[in-house]
């Protein structure tokens, strides 16, 4: 082990290249197979964005950001595009955190894959930059709070500050500070493009990291190719294919969903906010985009009013992050047993619950100066009741006391989800009923249908689980069945969709949501055609 | 139980022509029948061929620039300083060396205001005169000078032969030593005269500038854009159509360049 490590990894790289794309275990396509893909749904969500990206720049003006990002909201589609746009980038911003917790918590920033973690580190770093950038070119409200946080940071940098300034948000004038923006979030974009081919490519070269179990618990967890292996094609494209049309369902259900709610909270509509020079501007909270909350209520300490907006960011995210980089190097044991690394799984509960704590105290406390005193609380209390626990879990297991493996979580989750579903399907049927409206009629259709499919997820989550899982196939005429159903009420959704002019914000809402099903019965059409082709 | 039984699936077109043959018969229940297959390929075809048809219809509409007009009819719109105040007579210099342009009547849609005068600079009474359109054969009466002394004049600064705005098209004034008394495209060398209709005075373009029709309000010494007269400006099929409306009710602000 520590013979591989003085190897230049470059050398390898060039004068060794590996097999690309490796073949991978067949559990990696099974259930909970999905947490092998996070860094895959980062990809397509990434791609997704490129594209809506590149369409919005057809119209976006830096000469009149807010006018033009408002006008995009007018044009065919424009509202479909520009809410996606923004809820893909909040989906992956949700996905790096995800991916980034699980793969501290199973511990593959160990040997070989420091220099992989290192290279994902950096991607954090430019996906939370680009999403920052993207956000502000709207020129609402909202943005230019996070400009004028981003001008204050920059500001302070020590001699450079003014400079530092002018580059990153410009001279002053509306024009040089958007053109700024938008250089700037196409620049980082581009980068995150060159990095992704790095760490998908040290991804392929260090191969997967396999199930703990399969290796010992011992570092270096390297997948063996084993000649059972299926290969990618077309095993692995379907599966991909698979997750990719469950990702745009995503991308476009919860925007059109939200669009069509009566009064979402300006932190989480999907449409740009009033102009900042609009008088009622006042009425929405001063705060940045959701995904910068954090550093924002940092600033509210009373210590960062003493260190200046520069300093506390330091402070605040570069300890955060500086722990990030090195950790491949300070914890260098070669166990991967979970229960034997509470350091870093504590480290890395605590992270998220400082970082969602932060957050939610900064929407709800926006600019609340905060004491000393309890700041230091908020700091100290989670760590002292979650890393206790997570030793005494640990310990617990250890001694297999305790058992992993229920997911009982799911049918709650599941449960709140089909009531609120519930909810929504009566308000849309109350509605119809009452202003007799054409799109009541399908919103209700909708609403009904998924309450439908989540109410009998939830039968078969409650009586499945009783049943022990050997997983059961349906029967050849099942499958043709299940798919005709599924191909029937695609087409059947197009067909509705088509026909609703893209004229009001609500229209395009409702194509939206009808996409979104598209998608989701195109997902759930792979899943069944695996299943029957390949027994997967 | 190895590949060649139970895990004998269709992509292993060997094990399934046994399989066909009769050859261990006990697990057909469990291998896929040919035509089913290709039937459920085909219905997979239609699901995702419909969010397809549905993701590229939507990008399709979108990039399609709008050709409704954003604005039913011209606007009327005063000329106003950056610094707020309302444009007087007095602001304007005669044969400003200077380019003086504003927005109209759409954003981003640059035309040039012009007091013009003589050699000595004193304001040249600017008369209408039947201005040719060399592209169409057809004729169009130009706008009159506007103001105390009937010398502003506004046309679209975008030339008509390929688009260029100013700095590179600009008015030259009649003390130049270059097209003296004329606006002139460096891009390509197209010239017109401000002083007759903004008519075309060398090619490559073969259309006019299209005239602002300014209109003076003597009461509070102020100028508003009121229509565009002549050819459509550069660029567009319609002057209301391809571009936005200025934000500013009533007003258009102009700016100095150089």
């Amino acid at each position: 082990m520590i013979k591989l490590e003085k190897e230049n990894l470059i050398e390898k790289i060039m004068n060794d290249p590996q097999p690309m794309p490796r073949k991978v275990p067949d559990y990696m396509r099974k259930k909970g197979g999905i947490w092998f893909w996070t860094g895959a749904m980062i990809m397509i969500v990434f791609f997704y964005e490129v594209i809506t990206g590149l369409i919005l720049f057809f119209y976006y003006q830096p000469s009149n950001a807010y006018t033009s990002t408002e006008n995009l909201l007018s044009l065919p589609y424009g509202t479909l595009i520009l809410t996606t746009h923004l809820y893909g980038a909040y989906l992956m911003i949700g996905l790096v955190y995800l991916h980034l917790i699980r793969n501290m918590i199973v511990g593959s920033y160990k040997h070989p894959r420091q220099i992989q973690w290192l290279s994902g580190v950096l991607l954090l770093i430019l996906t939370v930059a680009v999403a920052y950038f993207g956000y502000s070119m709207t020129g609402d409200v909202l943005s230019s709070d996070a400009t004028d946080v981003g001008r204050g940071i920059a500001n302070g940098v020590p001699l450079i500050g003014s400079y530092l300034s002018s580059i990153v948000l410009g001279t002053g004038t509306e024009l040089s500070l958007f053109s700024r923006l938008e250089g700037w979030h196409i620049l980082l974009a581009g980068t995150i493009l060159l990095l992704f081919a790095v760490h998908f490519y040290l991804a392929e070269y260090n191969t997967i990291m396999p199930k703990a179990e399969d290796v010992n618990f011992k570092v270096p967890a390297i997948d063996k190719e084993k000649p059972s292996y299926k290969p990618w094609y077309p095993y692995n494209l379907l599966y991909m294919i698979q997750i990719a049309l469950f990702t745009f369902a995503l991308i476009f259900l919860i925007p059109s969903i939200l669009s069509l709610l009566p009064s979402v909270p300006a932190l989480f509509s999907p449409f740009p906010q009033v102009a900042a020079t609009s008088p009622l501007a006042s009425s929405v909270p001063p705060y940045p985009p959701w995904f910068l909350l954090f550093v924002y209520k940092e600033l509210d300490f009373q210590i960062s009013s003493v260190l200046g907006p520069f300093w506390a960011v330091t402070l605040f995210t570069g300890l955060p992050l500086i722990y990030l980089l090195i950790l491949p190097y300070i914890e260098k044991s070669d166990t991967l047993k979970v229960t034997r690394r509470s350091i870093v799984v504590s480290t890395a509960i605590v992270g998220l619950v400082y970082l969602i704590g932060l957050s939610y105290w900064g929407a709800a406390y926006p600019g609340v100066p905060v004491p000393n005193i309890i700041a230091l609380t908020f700091f100290i209390v989670p760590m002292l009741i979650v890393v206790p626990l997570v030793y005494y879990i640990a310990k617990r297991i250890e001694n297999e006391k305790t058992s992993y493996g229920t997911s009982v979580w799911k049918i709650y989750t599941l449960l709140a989800f089909t009531g609120f579903m519930a909810i929504m399907t009566g308000i849309s049927i109350y509605s119809s009923i009452v202003y007799g409206n054409y799109y009541y009629y399908i919103a209700s259709i909708f609403t009904a249908m998924i309450l439908a499919i989540s109410a009998l997820g939830l039968y078969a989550l409650i009586y499945g689980l009783k049943v022990n899982t050997e997983r059961k196939r349906l029967s050849n005429k099942g499958y043709i069945l299940f798919g005709s159903i599924y191909a029937f009420l695609a087409i059947a959704i197009l067909s509705i969709i088509s026909v609703i002019p893209p004229t009001t914000i609500e229209n395009q809402a409702l194509y939206g949501f009808g996409m979104g099903l598209i998608f989701v019965l195109g997902g759930a059409f792979i899943k069944l055609y695996r299943s029957y082709v390949f027994n997967e | 139980m190895g590949r060649s039984y139970g895990n004998c699936w269709l992509d292993d077109w060997r094990c399934g022509s046994r399989l066909l043959k009769g050859i261990n018969v006990s697990t057909e229940e469990k291998v896929p029948d040919e035509n089913r297959r290709k039937f459920l390929k085909l219905l997979g075809v239609l699901v995702i061929g419909a969010g397809t048809v549905g993701a590229l219809r939507s990008v399709v509409q979108n990039i399609i620039p709008p050709v409704e007009n954003v604005e039913s009819s011209f606007p009327t719109l005063t000329l106003y300083l950056p610094n707020g105040n309302p444009v007087h007579t007095s602001d304007l210099i005669v044969n400003n060396p200077q380019i003086v342009v504003f927005d109209y009547p759409l954003q981003n849609e640059p035309s040039f205001l012009l007091r013009l005068g003589d050699s000595s600079n004193n304001d040249v009474e600017i008369k209408s005169t039947q201005v040719k359109i060399p592209a169409t054969g057809k004729s169009f009466a130009s706008v009159p000078g506007v103001g105390p002394y009937n010398s502003v004049v506004g046309s679209s600064a975008i030339c008509q032969h390929l688009g260029c705005v100013p700095p590179e098209i600009h008015f030259y004034p009649p003390s130049s030593s270059s097209f003296p008394g004329k606006i002139h495209c460096a891009c390509h060398g197209s010239t017109y005269d401000p002083y007759s209709g903004f008519s075309v005075v060398t090619g490559p373009t073969q259309s006019p500038l299209p005239n602002v029709n300014l209109v003076y309000d003597k009461t509070n010494d102020t100028y508003s854009a009121t229509v565009m007269v002549g050819p459509t400006i550069y660029g567009h099929s319609d002057d209301l159509s391809g571009g936005q409306q200025i934000t500013t009710a009533g007003k258009t602000v102009i700016t100095t360049i150089q």
